[in-house]
């Protein structure tokens, strides 16, 4: 073997060198960044951490120890510490309460802010929360918040009523994911620190369930006017968790809020657990996977396929929960064949949804008999649209359908329509309706969709609050920025009664007009809904307590873990 | 000292063509149906919330103008905010991203080389025996696979029945990196090493039929040093042109894998943002794969010069 001559063998260290050089630069330019982020994060958790212990050192003994000792009796045992770790199929896009519409920040926001009032236990009623009691004047048009004593935020800070006008000033605002929710408010006052005022501009029953939603949610002005765009990223709030690390793509993890006010069935301080880490799992099979082999305590998303599975495996638990969802098949009611009353209901008596339940929801759900999610007022009466072919050919004929394909528009990916759009395909040939199942990106789709580019399209539909009157009139008046919630369908008895219904607050007067609206708007084939959804999760068994409420978020509070 | 200046020149010509594919990009995406801004309030948000977002986001502004802005803003450093996730600043998205991504990449490179070289090399030697159609075949069969299935196999076989390697994350610490990022590395080396293995084993076997190998042979020297003194690296430059193109395509392509092992990667994030029509973060995505597509190809391109001492850079 002949040696290298001189030249070469510098050439080559040189070239090494530039490769090293070259390599290293990547390397340079990948880890500071990754790390900067997170010592950004920890450092802001110490910072709040000292900040705590002073302020209970000041604020006097006495409160802290008269009020556990006299009001509190326990009424249970259990064990508390541990860290739970949650795989969610939606992470959170922000964490500042007043800006979004997506599930996967509002889930994680509801455990980290509070509101004025908030859901109970099921979800279905609601109960004091960042208010201890209030006053609704005769004429209902003023309501009197007294705040709780003694409530602070995270960081030790007093919450006071002027962060309360804050927060919902900018939950009305032109920031607000959705103003609209506040429309019935005149003026929102602070006549002293403990103390706001609602004042309407009608009488309007919904109202303290919209004081629960997270839009007014509370938080401290000074900080969130410190750092307005940062507040997405690191909010302080005076819900039960507070945030200790938020990778976006990755994982959010809350630790319990220090100063939070409520106490558990031993009489102290709620939450039971040391650490929830939610960890944003996208793919189904890794969630099952995880949750069957114990890297996840818990998990949403459960597929319907796989729900039977699950339950029953050892060690794991099967959760189905009624939420305020329903999945239905929009109708574009200014599209024809569509706007004819008789081709919508020829849609609905050609299906029999029992089948759509069965094979694509494996049982679980409920037949809709409204176009709303089931909720408080809810009528079991309504009749059901029956299945019945015959009944469909004859209506298509009356409506005078030209044989023309319809177009059903689904979200590509979206598998549960996916297969009900087949389904609902093959019965609707069977009376004489052609139809083109279109999937597009959901981008385009929702584009689609906005501006009434379509003609049927399969979606779904929740509730933020667990009053009726948020869906049933946002989906059924034509003047509202969304056009009856891109149906474009025209009702004004509908909506007479919807206000109605709206501005008495006598309960049972409201479940009238809500039984006859929501037969009214259903027979007249509004839309052809497809099933009352259930939220599905799954634990390990020594998960206690899981709750998922009907509003559709978790109370992660008074979950404990017996290990 | 050649090669230096050869290597200053490309990173130089890397400027125009990154400014050509931002722009490429910037034009491609807002040709796509849907608004970033209607999509992300979903429908419940009042039409002044949506005219202040578009405003915030600049959108309300010409096309050339929001252009012009993106190249200000990069010049800072500063690669804009980000409209799906709230405006949270796309620097800190990309760097928190660039970590994992480029962990994999380099795993599952180190990986696919490290499965590739021997099993080529033991394949060239025994050609045309029954071992060597067996490893070619079962390399056909893990590339033919479906990605996505073949890692649920591994997470099937690995982490639920034996349990051994964790099923989802990337782990914290370098060898929690090791650890967390094993299987999803292992399933795109598994797809990676056939085409090299392809590649390499006929490089070899053409190096192998030339007279300086018989004359190494003839002197005496045994066949594993002839193998890796002299044939592997006359044979090893075409399967780094192809290990340089596949590993460029990984950076965005790995999104199946960093779905289904829940790794926040730069894959994903792109999809995401192609799909909300983040049109900013798309922007800043693109220019960040360009540079490192073009870095990874100068860096093959100087391999070679190290690897050949004849390649000769002008």
């Amino acid at each position: 073997m002949l040696s290298l001559p001189c030249r070469f063998r510098r050439r080559r260290i040189l070239a090494l060198v530039a490769v090293l050089a070259i390599a290293m630069l990547v390397a340079v330019a990948c880890a500071p960044a990754a790390e900067e982020a997170a010592p950004a994060e920890e450092e802001a958790a110490p910072a709040e951490e000292e900040a705590a212990p002073a302020e209970e050192e000041a604020a006097p003994a006495e409160e802290e120890e008269a009020m556990p000792a006299e009001e509190c009796t326990p009424t249970g045992e259990v064990k508390r510490g541990g860290e739970l770790v949650f795989a969610r199929r939606e992470e959170p896009l922000t964490l500042d309460p007043a800006i979004p519409n997506d599930n996967g920040s509002i889930y994680a926001i509801e455990q980290i802010f509070s509101a004025l009032t908030r859901p109970d236990e099921d979800g279905w009623g609601l109960e004091p929360d960042g208010a201890e009691s209030w006053d609704i004047s005769d004429d209902g048009l003023v309501y009197t918040f007294h705040l709780r004593e003694g409530a602070k935020f995270s960081n030790g800070d007093p919450v006071t009523a002027g962060d309360y006008v804050f927060a919902l000033e900018r939950g009305r605002g032109p920031e607000s994911g959705f103003a609209g929710i506040f429309e019935a408010i005149d003026t929102i006052e602070a006549p002293d620190d403990m103390t706001v005022v609602l004042t309407l501009k009608r009488p309007y029953a919904p109202i303290l369930s919209v004081a629960s939603i997270f839009y007014g949610a509370v938080y401290p002005q000074d900080v969130f006017e410190a750092d307005p765009d940062g507040f997405s990223s690191n909010p302080v709030g005076s819900g039960p968790w507070m945030v200790e690390e938020y990778t976006r793509g990755d994982r959010l993890v809350l630790v319990p809020n220090p100063h939070y006010w409520e106490l558990g069935v031993d009489c102290k301080p709620l939450p039971y657990l040391d650490k929830v880490t939610i960890l944003y799992v996208p793919e189904t099979n890794s969630r099952v996977l995880g949750l069957r082999n114990g890297d996840f305590d818990a998990m949403d998303g459960v597929p319907f396929n796989e729900a039977a599975a699950l339950d029953a495996e050892e060690g794991i638990t099967l959760h189905v929960a009624p939420i305020f969802r329903l999945d239905y098949i929009y109708l574009n009611h200014q599209n024809p064949p569509l706007d004819s009353k008789e081709f919508r209901l020829a849609l609905n008596y050609a299906v029999d949804r029992q089948v759509i339940l069965d094979t694509v929801y494996f049982g679980y759900g409920e037949i809709p008999n409204g176009y709303w999610p089931k909720m408080f007022y809810h009528s079991e009466d309504v009749p059901l649209i029956p299945y019945d072919p015959d009944k469909a050919r004859e209506l298509v004929a009356e409506s005078g359908y030209n044989g023309e394909p319809i177009e059903i528009l689904i979200a590509a990916g979206d598998t549960t329509f996916e297969q009900t759009a087949v389904i609902l395909q093959q019965f609707w040939k069977e009376v004489g309706i052609n139809a083109e199942i279109v999937k597009n990106d959901t981008g385009t789709a929702f584009d689609e969709i906005v501006a009434g580019n379509y003609q049927t399209s399969g979606s779904y539909i929740t509730s933020d609050i667990n009053d009726d009157d948020e869906l049933a009139i946002l989906m059924a008046d034509i003047s509202n920025d969304t056009s009856s919630f891109f149906s474009w369908y025209e009702n004004d008895e509908a909506v007479e009664l919807l206000k109605k219904a709206q501005s008495t607050l006598d309960p049972d007067e409201r479940a009238e007009y809500y039984a006859q609206i929501q037969e009214m708007v259903y027979w007249d084939g509004y839309s052809v809904p497809i099933n009352y959804v259930p939220a599905v999760n799954a634990y390990a068994d020594h998960v206690q307590n899981w709750k998922n409420i009907a509003p559709g978020w978790w109370w992660l509070r008074t979950v404990w873990m017996d290990q | 000292m050649r090669l230096l200046g050869y290597i200053i020149r490309r990173l130089i010509q890397m400027t125009p063509a990154l400014i050509g594919i931002t722009l490429f990009a910037f034009l491609l995406i807002q040709l796509i149906p849907g608004d970033p801004v209607q999509i992300m309030t979903g429908g419940r948000a009042s039409p002044e919330t949506i005219a202040a977002t578009r405003e915030k986001f600049g959108l309300d502004r010409p096309l050339h103008i929001q252009y012009l802005i993106f190249l200000r803003n990069l010049s800072r450093g500063d690669l804009g905010i980000s409209i799906t996730q709230r405006g949270a600043p796309i620097t800190h998205l990309v760097g928190d991203r660039l970590g994992p991504s480029a962990f994999l990449l380099t795993y599952s490179a180190l990986m696919a080389v490290g499965l590739a070289i021997p099993l080529a090399m033991y394949s060239a030697q025994h050609a045309e025996q029954p071992i060597d159609h067996a490893i070619r075949i079962g390399g056909m069969v893990t590339l033919s696979m479906p990605s996505f299935w073949l890692a649920l196999l591994l997470i099937l076989l690995f982490g639920l029945v034996l349990d051994w390697l964790p099923m989802a994350g990337w782990g914290e610490g370098f060898f929690g990196h090791l650890k967390f990022l094993f299987l999803p590395s292992l399933a795109i080396a598994l797809y990676l090493a056939p085409m090299l293995i392809q590649s390499l084993r006929a490089s070899l076997l053409d190096v192998m039929q030339a007279d300086y190998i018989e004359a190494a042979r003839a002197k005496g020297l045994s066949p594993t040093r002839v193998m890796l003194k002299h044939v592997l690296r006359n044979g090893l430059i075409p399967t780094v042109t192809i290990l340089a193109v596949n590993v460029g395509w990984l950076i965005g392509g790995a999104v199946v894998i960093e779905t289904v092992f829940s790794i926040p990667g730069l894959g994903r994030l792109l999809v995401q943002s192609v799909v909300y029509r983040d049109y900013p973060t798309v922007q800043g995505l693109t220019l960040v794969f360009g540079v490192l597509v073009m870095g990874i190809n100068l860096l093959a391109d100087v391999s070679y010069a190290i690897i050949d001492p004849r390649v000769v850079y002008e």
